[in-house]
């Protein structure tokens, strides 16, 4: 029985383990509060979008030698307008200038890669390396997360009216455009630093599943962010911890884990779980001349 | 400036002088538009679709600027008195995203908003003003429900205590009585009435013609710019609507009325909503006064039993 918890503490003995879990629960954590704006926003494929398109970002940052988070964040804000720039001059629909401008971006990105093989190695941005995460990188995803929970922190009312309503937040002469650009800004910073986490690929994951699945279990906005955040912070926790017994990529087992805990509120959430619907319609069959509100 | 002019010029009023907007696609939504208004007024903004309401809506509320002319509030520019929280927006049921995982309370916490510190933190004074806006609207006990739980009439009441709650001076509405049942109906226009009272300018959009007269002092037809404004009884003639509306409107016209005695015996009924308008002999507006009219209904029931 004692090697059997012996056997559970051993990730903890290696220092690139223990690195690894609390950089990713950090991240998790951080993705995990924005993804309640992100998914309430509307702003799932922006997310997507935004996550390829910094590859280029990235490769460039590297070839010039600076840190991989400016060039990457530079890209994203870059991509973000360019589709704005985009919708607001010609008829084409959102989500076929999003599909244009990542997919753009991204080939921009495959292509320096390619041209400089030596800088920086494809599959680390695409899947992340939380595992061989160091020095200057650790530093830089804790800048980002610093400064994304400081301003989710103290401007996340402002940011939730702007999600609800933008138009009472502009008659109330808060300035839309600046949260506007705010949760851009920190849509494509916390992307950067989830990067390091679980890749391209998967980062969108991380910045919708705890949202969504923190959206089924609450009606109540603040709840939602305790909610997500902590999520967040718990399968990114778990998903690095169990990646050493699994021997499988840490990205991969983190966003795993979040689905399962979607599948489970999906189903057995209090109001919202796909069950609790189920006995809904059945208590409204049984009782068909019940009340409506008025 | 004497002290009697400075008063009038922070009075409440609403005055738009020759705005024009033109989008960036070229389209003009407005042209040349006019009009001014007092402090306690109810004024209707009619007009069809696209003819520039919601354009209208929105350079009162600072959203476009006028390509020319401008847009005074309480003697200020649009953005000045935005600051100052002085017009207040009732939107349609259908721009609320009423799955938001907010509470009816909450709704009307952003109300406070704009006069709240830069972290937003609630103080005695917001609790208590969410508190009188709800009872106000009858909607106190459903405070804690999330919005989507609610019925249509109930919906516009929490909007409505948002806007109360805000303290705005000019109110705006938009379409306030889609969904609704008459018995909020009511509600809302003794509300509305009361702030009037009080001195706010009460600014409703509406295509519910027959509504009009009832509950409005003042009209502005619109069609790209300001056909007429004024009171309604001057304004919303046959011919007026005629011309806002080209021949938008069905349009019946009957020998004898079917439901009031009336000295032509001649009615015209204008309408494209369930509630019709009703022009008499001579143009007159039928049905000013709802509660006489519906004495007269009850009236009519019971000798024909």
């Amino acid at each position: 029985m004692t090697e059997f918890f012996q056997e559970l503490l051993v990730p903890f003995q290696y220092d690139y383990m223990l690195r690894a879990i609390w950089v990713s629960a950090l991240v998790g954590g951080v993705c995990g509060f924005l993804s309640s704006f992100v998914t309430l926003k509307g702003w799932s494929l922006m997310g997507d979008a935004l996550s390829h398109a910094v590859v280029p970002g990235v490769a460039i940052a590297y070839i010039i030698g600076v840190p991989f988070a400016l060039g990457a964040f530079v890209a994203g804000i870059l991509a973000a307008g360019a589709m704005a720039f985009i919708r607001a001059q010609s008829r084409i629909r959102e989500d076929a200038t999003i599909g244009i401008v990542f997919t753009a971006f991204f080939a921009l990105g495959l292509v320096l890669i390619s041209l400089f093989p030596s800088g920086v190695d494809l599959k680390v941005i695409l899947y992340g390396n939380i595992l061989g995460i160091a020095g200057e990188d650790i530093a830089q995803v804790v800048g980002i997360s610093v400064v994304t929970l400081i301003v989710l922190g103290l401007k996340w009312r402002d940011l939730m009216l702007y999600c609800f309503d933008p138009n009472q937040a502009r008659s109330l002469g808060l300035r839309a455009g600046a949260l506007h650009i705010t949760l851009l800004a920190l849509l494509a910073a916390t992307t950067v630093a989830a990067l390091q986490a679980v890749g391209a690929i998967l980062v969108l994951a991380m910045l919708v599943t705890p949202g969504a699945t923190a959206y089924l279990l609450t009606d109540r906005f603040g709840k939602m962010l305790w909610i997500s955040a902590g999520l967040g912070v718990v399968t990114s926790l778990g998903g690095a911890y169990a990646s050493y017994f699994l021997n499988g990529a840490t990205g991969g087992c983190i966003v795993t884990l979040q689905t399962l805990v979607f599948l489970v509120a999906f189903v057995f959430a209090p109001k919202q779980g796909i069950l609790a619907s189920r006995r809904a319609v059945r208590k409204g069959a049984a009782a068909p001349a019940s009340r409506p509100v008025t | 400036m004497s002290n009697t002019a400075i008063a009038a010029e922070n009075a409440t009023s609403l005055v738009v002088e020759g705005v024009s907007v033109i989008y960036p696609n070229g389209h003009q939504a407005l042209n040349n538009a006019s009009f001014r208004l007092g402090a306690g007024t109810i004024c209707a903004l009619v007009g069809v679709n696209g003819s520039g309401k919601s354009t209208l809506f929105k350079s009162i509320m600072g959203f476009v600027n006028p390509t020319a002319g401008t847009v005074r509030i309480n003697g200020m520019p649009v953005r000045q008195s935005l600051k100052q929280h002085a017009v207040a927006y009732v939107p349609q049921a259908e721009e609320v995203d009423w799955q938001f995982p907010v509470s009816v309370s909450d709704v009307v916490m952003m109300g406070r908003y704009g006069a709240m510190n830069f972290l937003r933190i609630p103080r005695a004074v917001d609790r208590q003003k969410v508190e009188e806006s709800l009872k106000r609207v009858s909607m106190w006990e459903f405070r804690d429900r999330q919005i989507g739980e609610l019925s249509g009439g109930q919906k516009k009441r929490v909007f409505l205590a948002r806007a109360l709650a805000q303290g705005g001076r000019v109110i705006l509405l938009d379409e306030p009585f889609t969904g609704v049942d008459v018995k909020t109906e009511d509600a809302i226009i003794a509300l509305l009435h009361e702030l009037r009272e009080s001195g706010c300018i009460i600014f409703v959009s509406t295509h519910n013609l027959g509504s009009v007269p009832e509950f409005c002092d003042q009209v502005v037809l619109i069609n790209r710019t300001v056909l007429a404004y004024g009171a309604t009884a001057d304004v919303f003639t046959a011919q007026n609507l005629a011309k806002a509306f080209g021949g938008v409107l069905r349009e019946f016209e009957f020998e004898q009325s079917t439901i009031q005695e009336h000295d032509g015996q001649k009615v015209r009924v204008v309408t494209d909503d369930e509630r019709p308008l009703v022009f008499g002999k001579d143009g007159h507006l039928e049905y000013m006064d709802r509660e006489k009219h519906e004495k007269l209904l009850r009236e009519r029931s019971e000798e024909n039993d």
